[in-house]
């Protein structure tokens, strides 16, 4: 079941940093189901957010809200300070997909040209922007092969630059690694890495949490259209597993006394011990086992992560 | 394992709608619609009816008599110019020129003209004035006025007989002392008072197809052409679909591309996709099949336009009707092949019914047809094809309408 919102940080209390996107209690319904219920979200110049949820939390709709795609029944979606619905203030996102939304008959060129031009790239801008985006993909060799004929991480690239050919200050994807090589997964991030440096907000969808994890500065859990963690990734391992070690031990023979601390888990038939600081307390722990008659057979540690904080606030049920 | 394949194949065919559609129902509404146009041809209250026009330069009674005689059988219709205000009058004649217009503008099916005897001649001569792209009219009718000419012919004699049997003409006494010298009154008038019935000499004209080098072709051309421009359209117009299913629409609106742009975009694709393809088809007719092609340029041009503008349309309006790529495929195919049928791409219309011709004028094919037959069988020039273009210009606007109608469901939800 879904835990209580915890929100983080508070913006407040930060100082005054320029907003790439900022949404203001931005509700929608799709009949009787309420899809987001009044979502707050400020995204700093720069930053690179992931945006995580399991199925039907969400996601897509504030996606597709964002990039107008989605008239929103209530609230507000601000681009750099101006609202989504002047004309033109969309212009500056760029918006790349889970699925492949390229023209696999075209090749890797034809389809940036398409792309580009309908973004409103002309003439030796254009070109100068292939140019760029072939290289930034690695497909200049294959810039006149037709796309069907590349590798799904090729695709992906090519998939990616098309979104990013017109220079976009905040730039939204929608699992962009789904289905690829670790390798081609890890040109993505390279790739992206390269745009925030460049100064592009980016914002990401995914299931992979430990892109999220790596890859992103904050993370926000959305669930029920609602978002139940937004922080740093130790604020939110802080604020809901908490971030002490979880230590299971194997321990032989019978204790003699009852040890502070340890607790026999009964699933995983161990001994658990939550440590903050494992070279301070887990030598302590093993020595009073000993003192208490158990001879240590097996020691596994743990690290709360992403996982561990999704599963905490998300619940176990499966969704939709 | 083959047990396996074939059980995956079941079921596949079985959760598959469309292709179940396709498999099992459309042959037998193909087979229905075949058998309609041309089953229906057997029974007589369907049984089209040819329109003819006459011109009698002769003038005679028996001609009079031969058209009410033609007209009795059913089987002909007389344009109104021919047709008295009140039954019992005698049929007005029209001029040569005026029936061969007629045929010419294809608004009968042949002319009759009864030509003055020569001097000298006891049988008379008839000019069957025809349109060849009807190769079935000219022959019927032929036969319908050989029989209704000695009909006619049998028809005066008798009754000349009977009065000169009843009234005892002098004439009859005169012929009959020169030329017998029997005492048998009856045989006398049986045999000498009736003149022979000589069998009409009937001449066919072509009035459209005797001066053309390839007669055919131009009729096949438009038929093949209109079908496969509908063809081609519906299946380029599916890549809306498929942007649809893939997410590139989706990507494509993100743009700031609006729905109105991106229909007008495909339309304006596939007409011009359906110009050059009637082009190329009809210039490869031009060079192959000596196709009078830039004698007609004009026309050409004229039904082109609206006919690849109008099927874009069509095509426009299905794929926006439709859910997925494969629905459209099975709509396509029975709305575009029932349309070729019923409006006479497959098939000449003269030989449906009338029923059916008046249904086929509800399909795209019809419309289209016409209006290339116009420009290039009966070589009419531009203003006489305002019909079929205004239709086919409304039909294509309407389409367009309705794909626009059908699209909001993919503007910003």
């Amino acid at each position: 079941m879904p835990q209580t919102a915890v929100l983080y940080p508070d913006f407040n209390a930060v100082p005054a940093v320029e907003l790439a996107l900022r949404l203001d209690q931005v509700e929608r319904s799709f009949g009787s189901t309420k899809a987001l219920r009044g979502i707050s979200m400020e995204i700093p110049v720069g930053e690179r957010l992931a945006l995580l949820g399991p199925n039907g939390a969400g996601k897509t709709t504030l996606v597709r809200a964002i990039c107008r795609r989605l008239r929103i029944d209530r609230g507000r979606i601000e681009l750099f300070g101006k609202s989504i619905e002047k004309p033109g203030v969309v212009s500056q996102l760029g918006v790349v997909p889970q699925e492949l939304a390229i023209y696999s008959d075209l090749t890797a060129k034809e389809n940036l040209s398409a792309f580009g031009s309908l973004h409103g790239l002309r003439g030796r801008n254009l070109k100068w922007r292939i140019d760029w985006a072939l290289k930034w993909i690695g497909l200049e060799d294959r810039k006149s092969h037709l796309v069907k004929t590349f590798s799904g991480g090729m695709k992906r690239r090519v998939n990616l630059a098309c979104g990013v050919l017109h220079s976009p200050k905040v730039l939204l994807l929608d699992e962009p690694t789904v289905g690829v090589d670790p390798q081609s997964r890890q040109r993505i991030f390279e790739m992206l890495e390269e745009l925030r440096d460049e100064g592009t907000t980016i914002i990401l969808t995914t299931h992979h949490l430990d892109e999220a994890e790596t890859q992103c500065d904050r993370i926000v859990i959305l669930d029920a259209g609602e978002i139940i963690a937004d922080g740093t990734l130790s604020d939110l391992i802080e604020h809901t597993t908490g971030s002490e070690r979880h230590v299971c031990l194997q321990v032989d023979g019978r204790l003699t006394a009852s040890i502070p601390n340890l607790d026999w888990d009964e699933t995983n038939h161990c001994f658990v011990a939550q440590i903050l600081d494992p070279a301070k307390e887990l030598p302590a722990l093993l020595q009073r086992i000993r003192a208490c008659g158990g001879n240590v057979l097996d020691l596994e540690m743990h690290q709360p992560n992403l996982h561990d904080v999704f599963i905490h606030l998300t619940g176990r049920e499966l969704r939709e | 394992m083959i047990r396996t394949i074939i059980q995956i194949s079941i079921l596949r065919l079985w959760h598959n709608k469309s292709e179940l559609v396709l498999t099992f129902l459309v042959p037998i509404l193909f087979f229905s619609i075949f058998a309609w146009i041309f089953g229906s041809r057997g029974s007589s209250g369907n049984t089209p009816q040819l329109k003819i026009a006459f011109c009698d330069e002769a003038g005679s009674a028996t001609n009079q008599h031969t058209i009410r005689l033609l007209e009795l059988t059913h089987s002909v219709r007389l344009h109104p110019s021919n047709t008295p205000n009140v039954p019992t009058e005698a049929y007005p004649s029209l001029k040569r020129e005026a029936a061969e217009s007629l045929v010419k503008r294809g608004l009968v099916n042949a002319a009759i003209v009864f030509k003055a005897p020569a001097p000298n001649s006891r049988s008379e001569h008839i000019e069957i004035l025809t349109d060849s792209f009807d190769q079935v009219a000219g022959q019927v009718i032929v036969a319908l006025v050989q029989k209704s000419s000695i009909a006619s012919q049998m028809e005066r004699n008798a009754t000349q007989a009977y009065e000169i049997r009843m009234a005892g003409s002098p004439t009859v006494s005169a012929v009959a002392a020169a030329d017998f010298s029997t005492n048998d009154a009856t045989q006398q008038a049986n045999a000498f008072t009736m003149p022979s019935i000589a069998s009409p000499a009937i001449a066919l004209v072509d009035v459209l197809g005797a001066k053309k080098t390839n007669p055919m072709i131009a009729m096949y051309a438009a038929g093949i052409a209109v079908m496969f421009v509908l063809f081609s359209a519906t299946t380029a117009g599916g890549a809306l679909l498929e942007e649809r299913e893939n997410s590139t629409l989706e990507r494509l609106l993100c743009s700031g591309m609006t729905i109105d742009h991106l229909l007008m975009g495909k339309w304006c694709y596939l007409t011009a996709i359906g110009i050059l393809q009637t082009t190329l088809m009809f210039g490869f007719g031009a060079i192959v099949f000596k196709l009078e092609l830039l004698k007609h340029l004009d026309g050409f041009i004229a039904m082109t336009l609206v006919t690849s503008g109008a099927a874009a349309g069509f095509a426009l309006m299905l794929a926006t009707m439709s859910r997925t790529r494969t629905q459209l495929g099975w709509i396509s195919t029975i709305v575009i092949l029932s349309m070729s049928a019923l409006g006479g791409s497959m098939v000449p219309r003269y030989l449906m019914s009338e029923n059916i011709q008046r249904v086929g004028q509800f399909t795209f094919n019809a419309w289209a047809l016409d209006g290339y037959n116009k420009i290039f069988w009966r070589e009419l020039p531009l203003i006489e094809i305002r019909q079929e273009l205004c239709v086919l210009l409304i039909s294509g606007l309407a389409f367009i309408i309705i794909a626009r109608l059908f699209a909001t469901r993919w503007e910003r939800g």
